[in-house]
């Protein structure tokens, strides 16, 4: 679903270059799930911006379902976004002028479906917040607000999503929820997912985590295995 | 465009809308085109009214002076034209009856006249008229009132003008072409022009003029006068229209009109200032959810198409409502004032309505052009870093848009290239001074303000680590107050001016003719009587002979010819000689030194010396240190020019051409002058009052004080009407600029109160900041104030500059109070905010 060969990315500060990631190659394979693991400052966040085509890469070669992502402007990347991705965020990001049903039909609307509200009332239904339709985001509690996020991320059925920790503003009741309702649905839809997070259990039920430290990734961790391979930073 | 594109667009707008994040900009929309239009249609339709009751004053729309009849093709070619005409013979001539005699002004009119105001008429000589539209009959004459005087007439009595008879059937009270000098005018009798032959009149040596009047629809009279001006000899024609009146009347309408135009101006660039915070502050507000669509994969030209729709939207809504608004105030207003002021209520105007639209649409597009296209330089990546900004660095594009959205509008507005420039050049630089000011004193209220951790000083610091922001904020508060200012003392001074003409008592009656002898009795029985009366001004009747020895009958005669017949025509054949060595009130010495502060002793040799009127030198070509030779009676003198007076003549106060000095005609007997006034309800005693007093003659000028008085009052209602739709406006801005400021405020007030500052320590701190804000603005206010005042007083308006040292004190005061209070109110909400409450907020 994805593959990675030697990617760096380098920005410019007042003091010069810096290259906030060193070469990176890894794959991932499709209905995956994969966490990427690492301190702040690490580049987690950086590298998942990448791989999801919200910022391009320096160097290197990256594909999403066999499409060159690292030839592409922000244009195309936008429309290889629209149609095979989905996204989950810490701080939620729900358009605040727009009700719940109208924030998860937007990806629909945005690729041009019809029937955007029907699907987005069944996804609804999924979460259990049919009955929250109408609300605005503010009036939705932390835990009530992701799952409007994950219905929003799901509806346009994308081949993969990402999620930067998703249950980084919520307790732990709620974290636990949406875990859950993440993992269901990614099971049920298939659908490959790529996670960064700080969260050990949420990192667990990925298949494999990848552990970033200082632009660099260091190790690879299959699920329930010890550390078996130390991807190289090449 | 697809459909879903649309309906997202359509949908965010309603709930935008909804939730209030368009209230700011959509008041603004609303505001510009509601003022706008309702300030155009109310000065088209102020101006209409006035311009009709300008054109009264001289009759008609346009009039066509001539000293020999003209080609009466001229006359069959404008009603040709399908104006209409009406044609009126004037002549100076001598009046007899009852074996009594005096010069009058006789006008001789034909059916249609006045084409413009009306005759008023009474029974009885020095009463109130009632309007007609008829004219005397053949064989009839009106007769103004001081003849009933002079020549003891009684209505039905006959009165003798050249070899014709006329029996006298009514008192003119009011003549709508009378002009309004007080002593210029002979008493008027006026007769049918059929008569006019009998009299024998006209004939080679008269002094006789034609008038020929003219209305119609302007581009008739256009038409008309281009093809009548190739055609016309500027020795014997004059035309007259009331656009180009040079009257007192004429420079109030003219001066009104500016002023609604640099009133309706500054509204504007008020209004779109607010457009322009607002807009940014949307633009701000919605980065996040252009990151959110460009993430879900919204191409680029899908954002732009979502957001210029909502503009497109707004702007539409801004534009229907704002029309009904000021639609409804203008009609509110109008009817209001309908009893006072005739304004026609009906009738549409197009062209108000057009610009209003044009000003909505231009404001709102150009002024929210960069905020947008901030916005849609925003990066999907901000959905995972959410300190990334929007990526357009040059504000060149901000500076082009609003600049050439300013220029565009005072261009559509003066229709005026050259003053809209210089108004914007001048402005820019005001703008940019100020923003170097302002910088410099920020910096040095942080340098003064440094100590201990206080509110002053939390206040100060907030303002410097903004200090360019601020700076821009500070310049839009201070221009702001500066145009309200400008607006207002422009009000004040120009209402004040007007009314200085006529403060109240002014007099409405002059008395003329009263012997030495008589002075003490009328003066005594006046006062027994409880009527004030004025200064008793000597006056000897005098020939002006001669300039330098030459005698001045050619050029006297060219100067009456062109004579511009508004103002005064007295100075025919002889002039009221005074001497007095006190200045007048109103008068100024504008060359020379005036007499009475360099006496002469009664034995000096040398010439007497004159003071002379400073616009009959123009015309009659006279240099300080020439010698005037007056006769009077058989006696000769000579003057030297020694002073030159700007005389006020709208004052309605005896004026004079020349004051002498006393010695020279201490031993010649005057007559006296003087004038009261009357309250309107008393104006039945004054046949009573003036029964001892047959040979004084009383000469009425309530009617022409009136008609002052009424377009005073109905251009300072306009002018106040004005002013308040440009303090909305400069309030709309101030709160614009406090709720743009919110969303900063909020996550510095949450840590302030996180690190446990004190509530009140934190309220006052936003309280100061924004007094501080409003002191600067107010002083910088003041200051630019009187710059553009002291510009627009002498350039445009063409008043006398003054200087407004209250303002001085009023602008900071004003500006912190009002600033002051506007940020505590908007910032109250989130100052009783508990933290976790802000904290919440902020996420």
């Amino acid at each position: 679903m994805i593959k990675t060969k030697a990617i760096t990315k380098t920005v410019s500060t007042t003091q010069g270059e810096l290259q906030i990631l060193q070469p990176i190659s890894f794959d991932v394979k499709e209905g995956e799930s994969v966490a990427i693991i690492g301190a702040s400052g690490s580049g987690k966040s950086t590298l998942l911006s990448l791989l999801a085509g919200l910022d391009s890469v320096t160097e290197g070669e990256i594909y999403l379902d066999d499409q060159a992502m690292h030839n592409m402007d922000e244009e195309q990347r936008a429309q290889l976004r629209g149609a095979k991705v989905g996204f989950i965020f810490q701080s939620f990001m729900l358009v605040q002028s727009l009700t719940a049903i109208e924030n998860i039909m937007l990806p629909a609307e945005i690729a041009g479906h019809k029937d955007a509200k029907q699907k987005a009332l069944d996804i609804l239904q999924q979460v259990g917040l049919a009955h929250r339709a109408n609300h605005y985001p503010n009036q939705l509690s932390g835990g009530e607000q992701q799952r409007v996020a994950i219905a929003r991320a799901f509806i346009s059925r994308p081949k993969i999503l990402f999620a930067d920790e998703p249950t980084g503003n919520l307790d732990a009741v709620n974290s636990d929820k949406i875990e859950k309702l993440l993992f269901d649905l990614n099971e049920t839809a298939n659908t490959t997912l790529v996670l960064v997070t700080h969260d050990n259990t949420l990192a667990n039920q990925c298949q494999r985590q990848l552990h970033m430290q200082a632009g660099v990734l260091t190790e690879v961790t299959e699920k329930l295995t010890k550390p078996s391979l130390a991807m190289e930073a090449s | 465009m697809t459909r879903q594109t649309l309906g997202l667009a359509w949908r965010l707008f309603r709930h935008e809308t909804r939730r209030g994040e368009l209230t700011i900009i959509l008041l603004a929309i609303v505001l510009s085109v509601a003022s706008v239009l309702s300030l155009s249609l109310f000065s088209e339709r102020l101006q209409q009214a006035l311009t009709d009751k300008s054109a009264e004053f001289i009759a008609a729309d346009r009039v066509l002076y001539a000293d020999k009849p003209v080609d009466p093709e001229w006359i069959e070619y404008a009603q040709g034209l399908g104006l209409n005409t009406a044609h009126q013979v004037s002549a100076r001539s001598m009046a007899f009856s009852n074996e009594q005699m005096d010069l009058v002004d006789l006008r001789a009119a034909d059916a249609g006249y006045p084409l413009k105001g009306t005759l008023k008429t009474s029974e009885e000589p020095f009463s109130v008229g009632t309007a007609t539209k008829l004219l005397p009959e053949d064989g009839q004459a009106w007769v103004e009132s001081q003849l009933f005087q002079t020549l003891g007439l009684n209505i039905g009595d006959q009165i003798e003008v050249g070899d014709a008879s006329f029996v006298v059937s009514r008192v003119l009270t009011e003549v709508p072409d009378a002009g309004f000098s007080v002593f210029g005018g002979d008493p008027k009798v006026l007769i049918p022009r059929q008569n006019l032959a009998a009299t024998n009149i006209e004939g080679p040596g008269s002094r006789v003029g034609y008038r020929y009047f003219f209305t119609g629809a302007k581009a008739d009279l256009d038409n008309y006068y281009k093809w009548l001006k190739p055609q016309l000899d500027r020795e014997l024609h004059d035309w007259d229209s009331v656009e180009d009146d040079n009257s007192a009347i004429g420079r109030s309408v003219g001066r009104a009109g500016q002023y609604f135009l640099l009133a309706s101006l500054l509204a504007i660039v008020l209004a779109a200032v607010s457009i322009a915070v607002a807009a940014q502050r949307y633009s701000l507000r919605h980065y996040d959810p252009v990151a959110i669509m460009k993430t879900l994969g919204a191409p680029k030209a899908m954002v732009q198409q979502i957001y210029l729709l909502q503009i497109i939207f707004i702007t539409t809504l801004g534009i229907v409502l704002g029309s009904a608004i000021g639609f409804v105030i203008q009609h509110l207003v109008v009817s209001a004032i309908a009893s006072e002021v005739n304004v026609a209520i009906d009738g549409w105007h197009w062209r108000p309505l057009l610009i209003a639209i044009f000003t909505g649409a231009v404001c709102a597009i150009l002024f929210s052009l960069y905020p947008l296209l901030k916005l849609f330089s925003v990066s999907p990546l901000r959905v995972l870093r959410r300190d990334l900004g929007a990526n357009l660095a040059s504000r060149l594009i901000q500076f082009l848009a609003s600049g050439g959205a300013v220029f565009i509008l005072m261009w559509a507005y003066s229709q005026n290239l050259k003053v809209s420039a210089i108004l914007f050049v001048s402005g820019i630089a005001l703008v940019l001074g100020l923003l170097a000011v302002t910088y410099g004193l920020i910096r040095l209220g942080r340098k003064l303000a440094q100590g201990k951790m206080s509110a002053w000083q939390l206040a100060w610091a907030r303002i410097h680590r903004r200090a360019m922001d601020n700076s821009v904020q500070l310049i839009s508060f201070a221009v702001t107050i500066m145009l309200l200012l400008v607006v207002l003392v422009m009000r004040n001074d120009m209402v004040k001016q007007w009314q200085e003409q006529l403060p109240e008592g002014t007099p409405n009656y002059f008395l003329v003719n009263i012997s030495q002898a008589q002075q003490p009795q009328l003066a005594q029985h006046f006062a027994e009587n409880q009527v004030q009366i004025n200064k008793f001004y000597p006056i000897v009747r005098g020939r002006f002979a001669a300039i330098n020895g030459e005698k001045i009958r050619t050029s006297v005669s060219k100067e009456d010819d062109e004579d511009n017949r508004n103002t005064r025509n007295g100075l025919g054949r002889e002039a009221n000689l005074t001497w007095s060595n006190t200045l007048q009130n109103g008068t100024v010495v504008t060359d020379g030194v005036w007499f009475g502060d360099n006496p002469l002793a009664d034995d000096d040799q040398r010439p007497y010396q004159v003071s002379v009127e400073k616009r009959l030198v123009e015309r009659l070509d006279i240099k300080m240190g020439d010698v005037l030779t007056f006769n009077i009676g058989s006696e000769v003198i000579e003057t030297e020019v020694t002073s030159l007076r700007d005389v006020n003549w709208q004052s309605l106060q005896p004026n004079f051409f020349f004051v002498i000095e006393p010695r020279a005609l201490r031993n010649f007997t005057p007559t006296y002058i003087s004038s009261f006034g009357l309250p309107p309800e008393r104006k039945s005693d004054v046949t009573q009052l003036m029964r001892p007093f047959a040979n004084v003659t009383l000469i009425d000028v309530d009617a022409r004080l009136n008609q002052l008085r009424s377009i005073v009052e109905q251009v300072s209602l306009a002018v106040e009407f004005i002013l308040v739709l440009v303090l909305v406006a400069g309030a709309l801005v101030l709160i614009a600029q406090v709720q743009a400021s919110m969303d900063e405020r909020q996550q510095e007030l949450a840590i302030l109160r996180t690190l446990g500052a004190k509530g009140s320590l934190i309220r006052a701190s936003v309280i100061y900041e924004f007094v501080i804000i409003g002191v600067v603005a107010g002083v910088m206010a003041a200051l630019s104030n009187e710059l553009s005042l002291l510009m627009l007083q002498t350039q445009i308006f063409q008043m006398q500059a003054s200087l407004h040292l209250e303002y001085w004190l009023i602008a900071p005061v004003a500006g912190a109070a009002v600033v002051g209070t506007l940020g505590a109110l908007g910032c109250w909400r989130l100052l009783s905010l508990n933290t976790s409450h802000l904290l919440r907020q902020m996420v």
